[in-house]
């Protein structure tokens, strides 16, 4: 295993165990949260999703002109289509084709 | 109740086919950043949580920022709290050692599929396990193929391939959108992520903004209680 660093192990250990952790306490926790609409719960259901947005609205913005083009197709093909692999493609195509053609 | 286990594994097939393609992006961007395949392996088997070994591969540099990498990927775990408890209905009738066997292996695609099946049919943890495994070999066989593939690419931006990130997080987080009231949040997620990024050292930004962004949510619901 010579090609994994200590602290690569060490990260990955403790994702894992947090990651296992949220799994299982939310189980056997649930009986006090499941029915909770409260503020907390709300805040635990945006957290995904404002979580990957704060990570790529400066990449998209740095991209330039062409990064705003590529967010704006994958918006309207996750609105029409709700693939996330098909939205993939077509963002990275944008990229790709704007980095070699223009 | 064997077959409960080859239900949820034959239930979980047809998304397997896209957790299997995103496992190949997965896997090339592995070999941009220097992570080894073992290294890959081990976030598979251990941690077996897409959108968090996608945020992890993008943060990864050296020196390794353990805690702010730790941070981000719990938080972005944090839903896995939500999936457990609304599992409670499934293991209604497991004991505790159940429980925590076959958690490990709920993941975003198998819990949707446990859940849908679980409207209509009574279905036991066995199901969970079937599609988690399904999952897990789909998800395992990706990231490896796209790691063998990652090393013949010489040029990966040239291809769009470090956009590749950036697309997949904004189409997953698009995926996530409940309707206008989340307008607002996401709103303020966006403008505090490129302000403090601006100012700010480091990744620290992505954590302020989405705490930034969820609270507001959290008070638009509140504000909407009190007034409604």
């Amino acid at each position: 295993m010579a090609e994994v660093s200590i602290s690569s192990l060490l990260l990955i250990a403790l994702v894992a165990i947090g990651t296992y952790s949220l799994r299982v306490s939310g189980l056997l926790l649930s009986s006090r949260f499941v029915k909770d609409e409260g503020p907390f719960k709300v805040f635990l259901d945006h957290l995904p999703s404002t979580l990957l947005l704060a990570l790529v609205v400066p990449s998209i913005l740095k991209e330039g002109i062409l990064g705003l083009v590529a967010g704006l197709v994958i918006m309207l093909c996750m609105y029409k289509t709700k693939s996330i692999l098909l939205s993939l493609m077509l963002g990275v195509l944008i990229v790709a084709l704007s980095r070699n053609f223009l | 109740m064997k077959n409960e286990f080859k239900d949820g594994f034959i239930a979980n097939l047809p998304i397997g086919i896209s957790v299997f393609a995103y496992g190949s992006v997965l896997g090339v961007l592995c070999t941009q950043k220097g992570i080894s395949l073992y290294e890959l392996a081990l976030m598979n088997i251990f941690i077996f949580a897409g959108s968090a070994q996608f945020v992890m591969v993008d943060m990864w540099s050296s020196p390794l920022d353990i805690l702010s990498i730790t941070i981000a990927a719990l938080l972005i775990n944090l839903r896995y709290f939500l999936v457990g408890a609304s599992l409670s209905p499934l293991f209604v009738n497991s004991p505790k050692k159940d429980k925590f066997k076959y958690m490990h292996f709920a993941t975003d695609e198998s819990w949707a599929i446990t859940m849908q099946r679980l409207k209509n049919e009574q279905i036991t943890p066995l199901f969970l396990f079937g599609g988690g495994m399904c999952i897990f070999l789909t998800w395992f066989t990706g990231t490896f193929l796209g790691f063998y593939m990652g090393e013949f690419i010489s040029n990966p931006a040239k291809y769009g391939l470090d956009f590749a990130f950036v697309a997949i997080f904004f189409a997953l987080a698009l995926s996530m959108f409940k309707g206008k009231e989340d307008l607002l949040p996401w709103f303020v997620t966006a403008l505090v992520a490129v302000v403090f990024e601006y100012y700010f050292e480091g990744k620290l930004y992505i954590v302020v903004a989405a705490i930034s962004g969820s609270v507001c949510a959290a008070f638009m619901k509140r504000e909407e209680r009190v007034n409604g």
